[in-house]
């Protein structure tokens, strides 16, 4: 699992590539939690480069979800792939997150 | 914190009776199982994805209910189905049960109290000592089910845990439960061995009933 980071303007983008799952979620966890930068903070996730997910890698974007909201910031993801957007739709991750086509329709969407 | 085991023993306890809320044994043996299986998912043991559940980590946990159900799993494919691995583990539910109300004696959250009725059937209670566990659940399930507020995993597995019990009226009046029924569905989703507990304890009653009906 990989996780880069840049910004645009106030926006923080996180690129995820790799495995989202137990191995690799307490770290995801750290990495994200770091990331969010701001008041309030604006976060755009590409995910474009995941190729699975898991319970656990749900559970990280969980946390992370909450803690957005709590700091009345905002949050969208870009560019699931066919099988991590199947996992979304069954677990209803879908009616939690902003989910754009592209990282760049991510990017809009929180500005 | 009380692991999800004990949290389900506690919650299908009536707080002033010490009595346990009628359920079926049978839909009781696949929540108490499905509480030990999310427990272990989120003490990173075991993982999961559409298709299976995973042992990940081996190393027990200092807890004699999840350490032997984390056994148990070991000894099978490093790969399970879901809704199998539940209903291996709601065989030792009685023993599971019987665990948790011990342990939830000796944190002084219950006393056991033993009687005769009409001086030849023995009866058990166990009247609740310090229901602040409880109250803290109840106070942490409204805020998820009544607001849009996002929940934490451990709200998500509780959720999934009461509903599949039917016991949102302990959370929640009668006006409230129709008012959240979305959001529980919502919710409920949201843990995959939640769905898998949810689908068999819906199952099991659904057979409970055709047997009545048809007896």
């Amino acid at each position: 699992m990989e996780i880069k980071q840049e910004r645009d303007g106030d926006v923080v983008i996180v690129r995820l590539s790799g495995r989202l799952d137990s191995g690799a979620a307490s770290s995801a966890e750290e990495q994200l939690g770091a990331a969010l930068a701001g008041e309030p903070p604006r976060m755009a996730i590409d995910m474009s480069g995941l190729d699975y997910i898991s319970s656990a890698g749900l559970r990280v974007l969980l946390v992370l979800a909450k803690k957005v909201q709590q700091q009345k910031g905002k949050v969208a993801l870009g560019g699931l792939v066919a099988n991590v957007r199947e996992v979304f739709s069954v677990s209803g991750f879908d009616s939690i997150f902003t989910i754009e086509p592209d990282a760049a329709s991510a990017v809009a969407a929180v500005r | 914190m009380l692991s999800f085991p004990e949290e389900i023993v506690l919650l299908l306890l009536d707080e002033t009776k010490g009595e346990f809320i009628s359920l079926p044994e049978s839909v009781f043996a696949i929540v108490m199982s499905g509480a030990a299986l999310m427990d272990l998912a989120l003490h990173n043991r075991i993982d999961t994805d559409l298709e299976k559940m995973m042992i990940v980590d081996r190393t027990p946990l200092g807890d004699d209910i999840l350490d032997d159900v984390l056994a148990g799993l070991g000894k099978k494919a490093a790969k399970l189905d879901i809704t199998d691995a539940l209903y291996d583990v709601a065989l030792s539910a009685e023993e599971y049960r019987a665990r948790a109300l011990k342990r939830l004696i000796a944190r002084g959250i219950l006393r056991e109290e033993n009687g005769r009725v009409l001086w030849v059937f023995h009866t058990r209670r166990y009247p609740v000592i310090d229901n602040a566990e409880q109250q803290e659940v109840r106070a942490r399930l409204r805020q998820v089910l009544l607001t849009d507020e996002i929940p934490d995993p451990r709200d998500v597995v509780l959720i999934c845990l009461v509903d599949a019990c039917a016991l949102l009226g302990f959370v929640l009046s009668e006006d409230e439960i129709e008012t959240v029924t979305p959001r529980v569905e919502q919710l409920r989703k949201m843990d995959l061995i939640g769905q898998a507990v949810t689908r068999a304890a819906s199952e099991t009653e659904a057979i409970i009933k055709f047997a009545a009906t048809t007896m």
